[in-house]
C-alpha cells in the first residue's frame, strides 16, 4: 500500500440499465479519487447518479444491469473484477454503508443487539457474545444514544428514526472500515434530528481513520462537513474539488447555479430555481450534458460532449466556457 | 412481559367469545332446519305415541330459551347429548374418534411444513432455476388435484401394484407399528396439496422480504447467505405461512372425510359426514362443536406464536 496513492481511484466508470426505451446510462463515465481520511460529499439532484455510484463501490446492484464498465481502485485492487465471493468479502469488513431511510434498515424482529452482533461477528470471527455487547454497547453511547444497555435489547420499533440512524451509524463504525459510504443519512430525518446527526458525524472524524463518501442534496450541510466536494449531473461529474475552493469558487455554471438555489437572493427572499429538466438517461450525450439547462449555453457546447479539465490546483469542472463565464 | 401476559389474556377472552357465539349458531340452526326435528329422525313409519315420548324425552317440547341454556349448561360439563341411533353419549363417540384425525391433520401439516418450507426456501433464493420452475408447475397441479383422487392413486400404485403398506382401517389398537404404516399413505394424500400451497406462499413473501432495505443493509455487511436467509428473511416470511396453517389446520380436521372414505379410517369427518345422512343431529352438533373448538384454539396458537415472532404485535395487543 503506498500512502502517496489515492486510497480510491475511480476511471471511467460507465453504468448502463436495461429499460423498456433500450439501455439507460446511468452513470456516463465517472473519475473520481481521494486519499485516506477524507469525507467526499457528493450532491445532485435525484437521478444524477450519486446513489449508484455508491452502489458501484459496494457492488450491491440491482438486476437490470446491461453494461458495467471501467475501474474501481481500491488501495490498487479493482473491485468490479473481483469474484462475488471475494467482493463479498469486502463488505462489512472495508467498506461499510449507512442508508438513506433508518425507519427501514433494520429487521423488526430482531433486537439491536441481534443487529449489532451479527455483523461484528462477521467483522471479527473470533469475538465473543460478551465482547460483543461490551463494544456494541460502548459505541451506542459513543454515537450519543443514552441508556444504551436499554436501547440495546430493544426492537427498532421501540426507537426513534433520529436514533435508529445512530443505530446504524454505530453498526458502520463497530467494523472499522477504511470506506463508510452513507448514501443520504440525514434526509429521511426531520431538520433538528437531521443537524444532530450531522454534527456526529463531524465528531466521528476526530477518531475514525477512514474516509466517508458523504451523498446528499443539500449543498449546505456538505459544506459544514467535508473536505472534497463532487457535483453530480446526469451520471456525470460536472466538478469537483476542495470544498471551500469550489464553493468559493465554482467553475460549472450548474454548481453556480445549486448554490444560487441554496442561498436567498437579497429580492423578496424567494429561493432560485433551475429552469428545464434533467436530459433522459437513454440520450446518447452528443453536447454538453447541461447545454439545456444552461444559461450560458454556446455553439460550443452543443459539439460534443464536455470532459473534466483542470481548473486549479485539485478543482477540475467539465465546462467548455468556464473562463468567459466564470472567471 | 406484562405485555405478553396482557396479550395472551385478551385473545384468550375472543376465544372464549367465539366459541360461545358458535353455540349460539348452532343452537339456531337446530331451532331453524325445516321439519320437526322427532319425525325427521325417527322416519316416518313411527308411531305418534312414540314419537310424543321421544319429544318430551329429548325436551323439545320446552320454550327455546330453556332448551338453549340447558343445552350451553350440558356443553360446558362435557355433555354433548346422546345419540339417537346407538343410544351412546356423544361425547364418548367423538373421544374414540379423535384421535385418529388429530394425529392424521398434525402428520400432514407436519409434513406440509417440512417439506414446503425448504422447497420455497430454495426457490425464492434460486429465482429463475430449474427446481424453482418444476415446483411452480408441480405445486399448482398438486394444488388443483383433489386429494382423494391422490389418496385413490396412491392406494393403487403403493397398497395393490407394489403391495408395501397395508391401507384400509387405522390399524389395530395398541399396535403402534401398525397404525404408523397405514397412516403414511393419507398423510402424503392429504400434504401433497399443502406442501405445494406453502412451498409457493413461502418463496412468495421470502422473495417479498428479500427487497426489504434491512435485507440490503445485511448484504452491505457481508452476511453470509445461509444467515440473511435462514435467519433474517425466513423469520419474516414465518408470518404469513403461519396464517395459513391455522386455516389448513381447521381445513383438515373436518375436510378429510373423502380421504377418510378411501382408506376407510375412522375420524371426525367420516362422523360428521354420517349423522349427516343419518340426521343424526346431536352427534352433528357434537362433531360440529368440536371441530369449532379445535380450530379456534389453534388460531389462538396461531395469534399467540405471532406475538412471539414479531415483537410489534405484542405491543398492538395491549392497547
Amino acid at each position: 500500500m503506498n500512502p502517496d496513492l489515492p486510497m480510491i481511484t475511480i476511471r471511467n466508470l460507465k453504468l448502463d440499465a436495461r429499460t423498456e426505451h433500450g439501455p439507460a446510462h446511468i452513470l456516463r463515465g465517472i473519475d473520481l479519487e481521494f486519499g485516506r481520511g477524507r469525507i467526499v460529499g457528493v450532491v445532485g439532484e435525484s437521478g444524477s447518479g450519486k446513489s449508484t455510484l455508491v452502489s458501484c463501490l459496494l457492488r450491491l446492484l440491482p438486476s437490470n444491469i446491461e453494461r458495467l464498465e471501467g475501474e474501481i481502485l481500491f488501495d490498487g485492487i479493482d473491485l468490479l473484477k473481483l469474484s462475488p465471493s471475494d467482493m463479498n468479502d469486502w463488505r462489512g469488513r472495508k467498506i461499510a454503508m449507512v442508508f438513506q431511510d433508518p425507519m427501514t434498515a433494520l429487521n423488526p424482529l430482531f433486537t439491536i443487539n441481534t443487529h449489532l452482533r451479527d455483523v461484528l461477528k462477521r467483522r471479527f470471527p473470533q469475538i465473543s457474545a460478551r465482547e460483543a455487547r461490551e463494544r456494541s454497547l460502548a459505541m451506542l453511547t459513543k454515537v450519543g444514544i443514552s441508556d444504551a444497555s436499554v436501547r440495546l435489547d430493544a426492537y427498532p420499533h421501540q426507537l426513534s428514526g433520529g436514533m435508529r440512524q445512530r443505530i446504524v451509524i454505530a453498526m458502520a463504525l463497530l467494523v472499522e472500515p477504511d470506506l463508510l459510504l452513507a448514501d443520504e443519512p440525514t434526509t429521511a430525518l426531520d431538520a433538528t434530528v437531521e443537524a444532530q446527526i450531522v454534527d456526529l458525524f463531524d465528531q466521528l472524524r476526530q477518531d475514525f481513520s477512514g474516509s466517508i463518501v458523504f451523498i446528499s442534496h443539500h449543498l449546505g450541510l456538505v459544506a459544514e462537513l467535508c473536505d472534497d466536494l463532487c457535483v453530480m449531473y446526469g451520471g456525470t461529474i460536472v466538478e469537483t474539488g476542495p470544498v471551500a475552493e469550489v464553493l468559493a469558487r465554482p467553475r460549472h455554471p450548474y454548481t453556480r447555479a445549486l448554490l444560487d438555489c441554496e442561498i436567498e437572493d437579497d429580492h423578496g427572499g424567494r429561493l432560485a430555481t433551475i429552469p428545464g429538466e434533467v436530459p433522459s438517461a437513454t440520450w446518447a450525450m452528443d453536447a454538453c450534458i447541461f447545454a439545456s439547462r444552461c444559461a450560458h449555453v454556446a455553439d460550443i457546447c452543443r459539439r460534443g460532449p464536455t470532459v473534466l479539465e483542470t481548473v486549479a490546483i485539485g478543482h477540475k469542472a467539465a465546462c467548455k466556457r468556464s473562463r468567459e463565464v466564470l472567471p | 412481559m406484562r405485555e405478553t401476559l396482557r396479550y395472551v389474556a385478551s385473545r384468550l377472552a375472543t376465544t372464549f367469545l367465539i366459541v360461545l357465539g358458535a353455540m349460539i349458531l348452532l343452537f339456531a340452526l337446530s331451532a331453524l332446519v325445516p321439519g320437526d326435528p322427532a319425525t325427521a329422525l325417527l322416519g316416518p313409519a313411527a308411531t305418534p305415541e312414540y314419537v310424543q315420548r321421544f319429544i318430551q324425552e329429548m325436551g323439545l317440547d320446552q320454550p327455546w330459551y330453556r332448551r338453549l341454556f340447558s343445552f350451553m349448561g350440558n356443553v360446558f360439563v362435557g355433555n354433548l347429548g346422546t345419540d339417537v341411533l346407538s343410544g351412546q353419549p356423544v361425547t364418548r363417540i367423538i373421544a374414540n374418534v379423535l384421535p385418529y384425525t388429530f394425529i392424521l391433520t398434525f402428520s400432514s401439516i407436519g409434513l406440509a411444513v417440512a417439506f414446503g418450507v425448504p422447497l420455497g426456501c430454495y426457490a425464492a433464493t434460486h429465482r429463475g432455476s430449474l427446481l424453482d420452475h418444476l415446483l411452480a408447475f408441480v405445486s399448482v397441479a398438486f394444488i388443483a388435484i383433489p386429494s382423494f383422487v391422490i389418496a385413490i392413486f396412491l392406494l393403487l400404485i403403493f397398497a395393490i401394484w407394489l403391495d408395501w403398506l397395508p391401507v384400509m382401517g387405522a390399524g389395530e389398537a395398541g399396535n403402534w407399528f401398525d397404525q404408523a404404516q397405514r397412516l403414511i399413505l393419507p398423510t402424503i394424500a392429504l400434504s401433497v396439496g399443502w406442501i405445494g400451497f406453502i412451498a409457493r406462499l413461502v418463496r412468495s413473501s421470502m422473495l417479498e422480504t428479500m427487497g426489504e432495505n434491512f435485507i440490503r443493509l445485511s448484504r452491505a455487511y457481508g452476511l453470509s447467505n445461509r444467515l440473511i436467509t435462514y435467519k433474517y428473511a425466513l423469520k419474516n416470511a414465518c408470518i404469513p405461512t403461519l396464517a395459513v396453517l391455522g386455516m389448513g389446520v381447521g381445513r383438515l380436521l373436518g375436510g378429510a372425510v373423502l380421504v377418510e372414505i378411501v382408506f376407510s379410517r375412522p375420524g371426525l369427518g367420516r362422523l360428521m359426514f354420517d349423522a349427516i345422512s343419518t340426521r343424526n343431529f346431536p352427534v352433528l352438533q357434537g362433531t360440529v362443536l368440536v371441530v369449532v373448538l379445535i380450530f379456534v384454539l389453534t388460531n389462538l396458537l396461531v395469534d399467540l406464536s405471532y406475538a412471539a415472532i414479531d415483537p410489534r404485535i405484542r405491543r398492538q395487543g395491549s392497547r
